[in-house]
């Protein structure tokens, strides 16, 4: 393999793994507080995409108004979703708020299978994102340049957010201590509620980024990036959302360059990432920049 | 007469009537009644074994796919004619011994529970390090996992192109004489000292620990006995369908026997078996919600997907609002209609 | 040199940045009934932790006769004779108050599994024994009425006795009590007490209780441990602690707020 065909596929690791680190953030959010693998979450990517169609095809919108509506939607879909189907089980057993999950994203597959239909739609991609350049040789489509990037923005954003707004500390301290942040008069629907837009904005984002790169979109493209977002967010440690965007990169660049090497593994790619998560467990259940879960007696 | 005795002959009794109706339908059925009764019992095997898992252990296992999955492909090899596999795998001949070997349909319903077995045992350690959410997710990716290798491993799976025209030896009596076994080995064990270590650790595990129980030699028990079961019920389903792919058993049917066990009361076999008959019967009935109508001239057109929403809010609103779903944790006991009987006659 | 029976050498436990536990020391003859106390937080239940293999001490050293048992798995210490019950009770809510302590014989069963899966007159006999046994124990703490019913649905202090029959039922030679007097009235803490004594002897037990009633633990101890942060800071007889300026201090300094 020469240099530039190393590059490209380095480049296509690094864009596929900056929508892994997009998407893997909303799952740590969530279950930095409410301790839930929000199995709906990859299903916010479709919705994105869905969005992004309807508006631009029903009401004509161009790309950079369709675009944040879109997000927009989306992060009130997940509120919804947090609404419909988590708030009520606070209380309840773990098993039945992961069982509500995992039927949530049923529904919503479901939902769109029965509105959408099953025939899987081209994705309208702005002609702005199809451009080529070429850097030294490496021809580069500017989409996989400006995903990256994309995905910095959004995360320093969000660690602004996080780091320096009340609403951010509540959220930390949601995820820290639960009952104490109750206890406090701190109102935790409401810094669920946000974390939920938040996370699921993000996602959106991750999903409209996604559709542009492989433009062909149904109602159950948000099951793969989902699960593997999941796993790159236990990689980079669950509950760390640099953690999660870290796990992202070193996922998808994994997985790109894997298969570039040894081309005779194409077939296994995605299983790739289900080993990465069987060995993390077995070595490092904590990921890279988690701590550690300990049992309390 | 001894209480004992007396069950014991109500059970038998019961069973013989069972035997008798599948008799009746086997003999004047129609087809589509033969069709839903083979589901029911084969639902029935796969509900109540996964029911020990998520129900009496109270792990969320969503993997029993990937066992299904292996079972039937084990089962469908084994069954299948030395001459019949030459012709099917065209793009890669079928790896030796397997392409010269040739079993008779209930040592291979055997061998594939017992592959399954092996497959459960080499992945229960990574599973059982973790719990909760990690083990959904771990167990899920076992599944996917499963389905990428029967589409890699041509020489063993014959890839995308799957294994056809299998010979449909599932019939009531196999798939009903299974499903009875299942309930009877289920129910021992949930009634033994095992089956009670078992529940307490889905009440509380730190405290079945302090109590002298090894979390992770019961949830292996349970996970195998899940495991066994689920390849056999695969060997069923194969036969029963006569053609298997790698995506045949995907996590629809995980999450289809989950909606079985929790709309019946997880932890309740008796659930599992109510949930399962109400499952297959109910979604051929919903067949129509999807197959285009003509009611006077208006035409309605099929809608794919329909039969799933309809289970995914079902499976929503009874964890929401019933968590507890048609059992409970209740079961069914002769004791319970001796009271009932009394109640009417005093 | 005869047996060490029991003893812990340095135990400590890290949390981060907080030390919970600071070289735990201590030294226990067979038959004899400890008293631990302490202030809110100083340790206590992390001392247990760390015995009964619940937790990993960050240091130190834990023998139980003669034998290493540090960082063992919880569920084999506890079939080596260490049982406990816990402070914030822990009962297997769904399952009948019988079955709570039935579940206490699975790990000394001597049936195997398929003499289990096929009802042998083994078994058999097995299982009408243990629930016999259970009865009696159940019978003993005054639970017998209630062994139908699901443990989740008796009353706070009934449920606290439970708590101790269950851990009777798993034959320790240590027992571990974590408050079991929380909640109780005077009167109960006292027939608690009397009741405590009483296991000791006909079961031959020795026993390290936790209690922030003092007096229970005076009328019942016959050694006193004082942690404070972490950190021992007394140790001896009843009326010797009692007039242990430190104990004094530490105790006057957080009277306000001692239990609940
Ligand atoms: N698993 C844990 N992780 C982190 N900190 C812990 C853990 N367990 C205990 N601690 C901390 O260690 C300290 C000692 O706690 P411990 O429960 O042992 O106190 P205690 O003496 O039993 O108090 P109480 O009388 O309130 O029961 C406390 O500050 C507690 O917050
Ligand atoms: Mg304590």
């Amino acid at each position: 393999m020469n240099f530039q065909i190393f590059m490209q596929q380095l480049i296509n690791g690094i864009t596929l793994g900056s929508l892994y680190g997009l998407v893997a953030i909303g799952y740590t959010m969530v279950y930095g507080i409410l301790r839930l693998i929000n199995f709906a979450h990859g299903d916010l990517l479709m919705v994105a995409t869905y969005a992004v169609i309807y508006s631009m095809a029903l009401f004509m919108l161009p790309w950079y108004l369709s675009f944040p509506l879109a997000i927009l939607f989306t992060g009130l879909v997940g509120i919804l979703l947090d609404r419909v189907a988590y708030r009520p089980l606070r209380n309840a057993p773990r098993i039945s708020l992961l069982i509500s999950a995992i039927g949530a994203s049923f529904l919503m597959e479901n939902l769109a299978l029965v509105i959408i239909g099953g025939v899987p739609k081209p994705f309208p991609r702005p002609s702005l994102f199809d451009k080529v350049v070429d850097l030294y040789g490496v021809k580069i489509q500017v989409l996989t340049i400006y995903t990256p990037l994309t995905t910095i923005v959004l995360l320093l954003g969000l660690l602004y957010i996080v780091r320096y707004t009340e609403v951010g500390k509540a959220m930390r301290a949601a995820s820290r201590d639960f009952e104490t942040t109750r206890l406090m008069g701190i109102n935790l629907d409401r810094v669920i509620a946000l974390t939920f837009l938040l996370g699921s904005s993000l996602a959106a984002a991750g999903g409209i980024m996604w559709a542009m790169k492989y433009p062909q979109v149904n109602p159950f493209m948000g099951i793969i990036p989902g699960l593997k977002a999941f796993i790159a967010a236990v990689l980079g440690g669950i509950g760390s959302i640099v953690g999660a965007v870290v796990g992202g990169f070193l996922l998808g660049i994994g997985e790109v360059l894997i298969v570039a090497i040894f081309p005779g593994l194409a077939q296994y790619r995605d299983a790739f990432a289900f080993m990465v998560l069987i060995f993390l467990l077995i070595f490092r259940p904590t990921g890279i920049m988690g701590e550690a879960i300990v049992d309390k007696a | 007469m001894d209480k004992g005795l007396k069950k014991t002959i109500l059970n038998i009794s019961a069973i013989g009537l069972l035997f008798f109706a599948l008799w009746l339908f086997d003999r004047y059925g129609t087809e589509y009644h033969v069709r839903i009764l083979n589901n029911i019992a084969v639902f029935i095997i796969l509900a109540v074994s996964y029911n020990l898992v998520n129900g009496i252990c109270g792990v969320l296992h969503l993997g029993p796919n990937a066992f299904i999955t292996i079972g039937a492909y084990t089962s469908a090899l084994l069954t299948m004619s030395p001459a019949e596999k030459k012709i099917s795998f065209i793009i890669e001949p079928l790896i030796w011994p397997l392409s010269v070997i040739q079993v008779p349909f209930w040592m291979s319903l055997i061998i594939a529970g017992l592959v399954s077995t092996v497959f459960a045992f080499l992945i229960s350690y990574p599973v059982f390090r973790v719990r909760g959410d990690y083990l959904a997710i771990v167990t899920l990716g076992f599944g996917e996992v499963v389905r990428v290798l029967c589409n890699a491993l041509q020489g063993v799976t014959n890839g995308p192109l799957g294994l056809k025209g299998l010979k449909p030896y599932t019939n009531l009596w196999w798939s009903w004489a299974i499903a009875v076994i299942t309930i009877v080995v289920i129910q021992r064990l949930i009634n033994s000292s095992w089956g009670r270590a078992m529940k307490a650790i889905r009440e509380d595990e730190i405290a079945a620990k302090a109590m002298g129980i090894d979390p992770f030699r019961h949830l292996l028990m349970a996970f195998l006995i899940n495991a066994f079961f689920s390849g056999v019920a695969g060997g069923l389903l194969a036969h029963l369908i006569t053609t298997i792919s790698p995506t045949l058993f995907t996590f629809f049917l995980t999450f289809n026997l989950l909606m079985i066990i929790v709309v019946g009361g997880l932890g309740s076999t008796t659930g599992a078996v109510i949930g399962a008959t109400l499952f297959a019967w109910g979604s051929e009935a919903l067949r129509i919600v999807e197959s285009p109508m003509q009611i006077g001239s208006l035409y309605i057109p099929g809608i794919p997907g329909m039969r799933m929403v309809i289970f995914s809010v079902i499976l929503m609103v009874v964890i929401i609002f019933a968590r507890k779903g048609i059992m409970g944790q209740r079961e069914f006991s002769w004791d319970w209609v001796f009271a009932k009987i009394k109640r009417k006659h005093t | 040199m005869g047996q060490i029976f029991f003893q812990t050498q340095n135990l400590t436990m890290q949390f981060g940045g907080l030390v919970a536990v600071h070289n735990f020391s201590i030294k226990i003859e067979p038959h004899e009934i400890i008293g631990l106390i302490g202030p809110n937080g100083a340790g206590k239940t992390t001392v247990f932790n760390m015995i009964t293999g619940n937790l990993i001490p960050t240091s130190g050293k834990i023998i139980w006769l003669d034998r290493d048992i540090t960082a063992l798995q919880p569920h084999y210490i506890t079939t080596l004779g260490i049982a406990r019950t816990f402070q914030n009770i822990r009962l297997f809510g769904n399952l009948s108050v019988l079955d709570n302590v039935m579940v206490s014989y699975h790990h000394r069963l001597k049936s195997s599994f398929w003499d289990a899966m096929l009802r042998t007159r083994r078994y058999r006999s097995e299982e009408k024994h243990i629930r016999e046994e259970a009865f009696r124990i159940l019978t003993m703490v005054g639970l017998d009425h209630f062994a139908r019913e699901p443990a989740s649905s008796l009353p706070y202090g009934q449920q606290r006795k439970l708590e101790i029959a269950r851990a009777l039922a798993t034959n320790p030679k240590l027992l571990l009590l974590d408050e079991p007097a929380a909640g109780m009235n005077p009167q109960e803490t006292l027939e608690l007490a009397r009741f405590v004594r009483s296991l000791r002897d006909s079961f031959d037990l020795t026993l390290i209780v936790i209690e922030h009633d003092m007096k229970f633990v005076m009328g019942l101890c016959e050694r006193i441990v004082v942690l404070v942060y972490g950190h021992t800071i007394a140790e001896g007889r009843p009326e010797d602690i009692q007039h242990h300026p430190e104990v004094i201090k530490a105790y006057l300094g957080e009277k306000r707020h001692a239990r609940y």
